[in-house]
């Protein structure tokens, strides 16, 4: 049998206990479980309760301010001048007073002075992103030569022409930009421009390292035979790609190469520009037969509410024991994971 | 026994998706069917950029198969019937009122 507890030692009684003794104070003697500053509270503020139905306000002295805020309010009144205006070209980061230590001072470009690891990389100026636009959609210059020709990301470059495009379509149909906070925004993080002789603004070629690589190996092979990167590949495995397969550009190689054997340099850009663009026009192709392909298999039939696409499917993709993850429909006999912890439901792209 | 084309039901509460099977009539709705044919999502979807507010509806159909096993007798439930009828493999069954199109001419843009 378990213990009994008393009813009057028990959690809720207690509480309903103190709660009803709460309004007018009764003449029942208090029980010993209620709270021990409550008779001076209630001597002292029935006679309000029982003048007026509203509640009073409270007499208590507000409380003094701790001594972490008022240093707070010290440190604000004396350094927040400094951070009310922005300085044209500059950052208005803290940490341009705050040194971590004595002998270690901050960055300009670190924003949180006890946090050396982050660091405000520069974005691009809004007259960076006008060249840009205006070289990719009016000049007509294929995505990987701007890239090459400004030092910006292949990814970056596409996407300050797509959100240009978008600015620009919004101008047309005139609506509203947010242009204050834009500006806002910009005033606070470092800029750059896009001008001649500057330092580039990222690297533009960098490969991923697959860990496959990451490991020594002996691989004997013979004095006459030309061991070239693409054969250090294969040797570490299959399905690791040669550098030149990986990187985004692997034309600026061409172009570098060309050189080397003795072409000129405008003749070699000429022709990088051509291969990028051919390049880039194949991509386009590519997706292009794609969809087309996705389309052939599908048949549309418009009804008068909605369109019914019907996708052609093999029905014998489910395999010898009708389990294989690529046939269409719900798996017979295997249980759906999607209730697992830690399972990413949320769409992680947009199609 | 009698061998149906009919929907069954998986997904989630407020969720449906079907698959289209070919089952004996009497097995119970979501057991292991003779074959899977196809799947059905009933739930409108718009199109990504597409404002013209045009809803669609994805249907997977081995089309083969299906005319294989009306061929061979199968009896499809009414709205797989309705399913098949839009890709032209059987003849609609309900017509919504008005002038009746000729039997052999089904859904509008069919290949089938």
């Amino acid at each position: 049998m378990p213990p009994r507890i008393p009813s009057s030692g028990c959690q809720p009684q207690r509480l309903l206990n103190c709660l009803e003794s709460v309004p007018p104070p009764s003449p029942v003697p208090l029980s010993t479980l209620a709270p021990r500053h409550r008779p001076t509270a209630s001597s002292r503020s029935s006679p309000q309760w029982s003048s007026s139905s509203s509640r009073p306000f409270s007499t208590t002295p507000a409380a003094q301010a701790t001594k972490l805020r008022r240093k707070f309010q010290e440190w604000c009144d004396k350094n927040g001048p400094l951070f009310r205006e922005t300085n044209p070209g500059d950052t208005n980061y803290v940490s341009r007073i705050m040194p971590v230590s004595d002998n270690q001072g901050t960055e300009p470009d670190q924003p949180f002075p006890n946090n050396k690891a982050f660091r405000s990389e520069p974005v691009l100026s809004e007259r960076a992103r006008e060249t840009i636009w205006w070289s990719v959609m009016v000049k007509g210059v294929p995505l990987k030569a701007v890239s090459a020709e400004f030092s910006v990301d292949m990814r970056r470059v596409a996407a300050v022409v797509r959100m240009k495009e978008i600015e620009k379509r919004w101008e047309r149909e005139n609506k509203p930009l947010a242009l204050p906070y834009a500006y806002a925004i910009a005033k606070m993080l470092p800029r750059r421009d896009l001008v001649e002789g500057e330092a580039n603004f990222e690297p533009i070629n960098d490969i991923h390292v697959h860990s496959y690589t990451m490991q020594q190996l002996f691989v004997p092979a013979s004095e006459s035979r030309e061991f070239t990167r693409a054969d250090a590949a294969k040797a570490f495995g299959d399905r690791v790609l040669p550098p030149d397969a990986k990187m985004r550009i692997p034309e600026l190689v061409q172009m570098e190469r060309s050189i080397v054997e003795g072409t000129p340099p405008r003749e070699a850009r000429a022709q990088f520009i051509a291969n990028a663009g051919a390049s880039e026009a194949a991509f386009a192709e590519r997706q292009r037969a794609r969809q087309q392909g996705a389309e052939a298999k599908r048949t549309r039939v418009n009804t008068d509410r909605f369109e019914f696409r019907f996708e052609k499917i093999n029905a014998e993709d489910v395999g010898p024991t009708g389990r294989a993850r690529k046939a269409a429909g719900w798996r017979y006999g295997a249980p759906l994971m999607d209730r697992r912890r830690g399972e990413v439901k949320i769409p992680t792209r947009v199609e | 026994m009698v061998v149906k084309i009919r929907l069954a039901r998986f997904g989630r509460t407020n969720k449906p998706f079907y698959n289209i099977v070919v089952a004996h009539a009497r097995t119970a709705r979501n057991s292991r069917p003779l074959e899977v044919i196809g799947t059905y999502d009933p739930i409108p979807k718009t199109d990504l950029y597409d404002d013209s507010g045009k809803l669609h509806k994805d249907i997977k159909l081995d089309t083969t198969r299906a005319k294989y096993w009306v061929g061979v007798g199968a009896q499809p439930t009414d709205t797989v019937w309705r399913l098949l009828s839009l890709v032209g493999i059987l003849p609609p069954k309900y017509r919504p009122a008005g002038p009746t199109p000729s039997p052999s001419t089904p859904g509008q843009t069919s290949k089938a």
